[in-house]
């Protein structure tokens, strides 16, 4: 099956692609935040959930760019 | 009305009743009725027709005793992304390899087209990335419920019971911010690298832009790479197996 023999170890491409993504995945994080309880303010006629999908955002953000930085680590 | 290439003039001419009658079956009110069909989307028709004559090309003139230039130019792109698909995927990789290489040439020619003096750069549209990563980001999702079935889904819970509910909301927007960390970087790489070229080809319009052109197509290269690269690494997560 797919990815039974997957590589542990990630090679430097993959790691410097990786690490590349650093600079954008908390603002990316943010924005998707935003946009989701954008969505759901507009369905559910709310005005407040647009912060919750912000501060989700931005910590989703957060632990996506602590786990790729501690991968390469483990 | 926005000032329009000479293809858009012309695929608007012909063609500005199909677009409206589809944006309107789509609910979509275009801003001028008069021109439907945008710079962009013109440029990503030409890509579109030029990839396909291309591979029709190769394929016509396919050769095992003598092959061509092209033939060893797609081998050789072939034999660098299966490469790279076997060292991050796994086995079974050969099944992404085909989206693998068409979504390469897909944003590497999108990116170099604006090159040619008289076209301009689809990828600096943010849309234009935004369709590659949506794209991207359905097709790992989907390749990841068929490796896995409804078990893919613990891969958004984590490994501690009672966090799962957080933990779940927290990854569906980390997948969520992939599709835009994806769309940022190649946009405003590209938008930003033909701004550059623009502003020196405005001050001094000969011998100067080139090492700006050079450095054009040196980022697009660079950029298509990546995108192509965290692809299959997005692929080779939604796919594996937990032991």
């Amino acid at each position: 099956m797919a990815g039974e023999d997957n590589p542990r170890k990630d090679n430097a491409a993959v790691v410097w692609a990786r690490y590349s993504q650093i600079a954008f995945i908390i603002p990316a994080g943010v924005i998707a935040g935003l946009l989701v309880g954008k969505l759901f303010d507009y369905w559910l006629h709310t005005h407040w959930l647009f912060l919750v999908g912000i501060i989700l955002g931005s910590i989703s953000g957060f632990v996506e760019m602590i786990r790729m930085i501690t991968r390469q680590k483990s | 009305m926005p000032e329009q290439l000479w293809l858009t003039a012309l695929l608007n001419k012909h063609f500005a009743g199909v677009a409206n009658a589809i944006l309107s079956a789509a609910h979509v009110r275009p801003t001028n009725p008069e021109a439907p069909i945008t710079n962009y989307i013109a440029m990503q028709l030409l890509v579109f027709a030029l990839l396909l004559l291309f591979f029709l090309y190769v394929r016509v003139r396919l050769s095992v005793d003598n092959p061509g230039a092209l033939q060893h130019l797609v081998e050789l792109l072939d034999s660098f992304v299966s490469g790279q698909s076997h060292e991050v995927i796994g086995h079974g990789y050969e099944r992404y390899v085909g989206f693998l290489s068409a979504l390469g040439m897909y944003i590497i020619a999108n990116c170099l087209i604006g090159v040619i003096p008289g076209f301009e750069t689809p990828a600096g549209i943010p849309s234009v990335p935004l369709g590659c990563a949506l794209v991207t980001w359905f097709y790992y999702q989907m390749h990841g419920i068929r490796e896995n079935g409804p078990g893919y889904i613990k891969n958004f819970l984590g490994p501690v019971w009672w966090l799962a509910p957080l933990l779940f909301i927290i990854e569906v927007f980390s997948h969520l911010a992939r599709i835009l960390s994806l769309t940022i970087r190649l946009f405003a790489n590209m938008f930003a690298s033909d701004m550059v070229i623009l502003v020196f080809f405005t001050l001094v319009p000969i011998i100067i832009p080139v090492p700006f052109i050079l450095l054009h197509i040196a980022v697009a290269i660079i950029q298509t790479y990546v995108f192509v690269l965290l692809a299959t690494v997005y692929i080779g997560e939604a796919v594996a197996h937990e032991h």
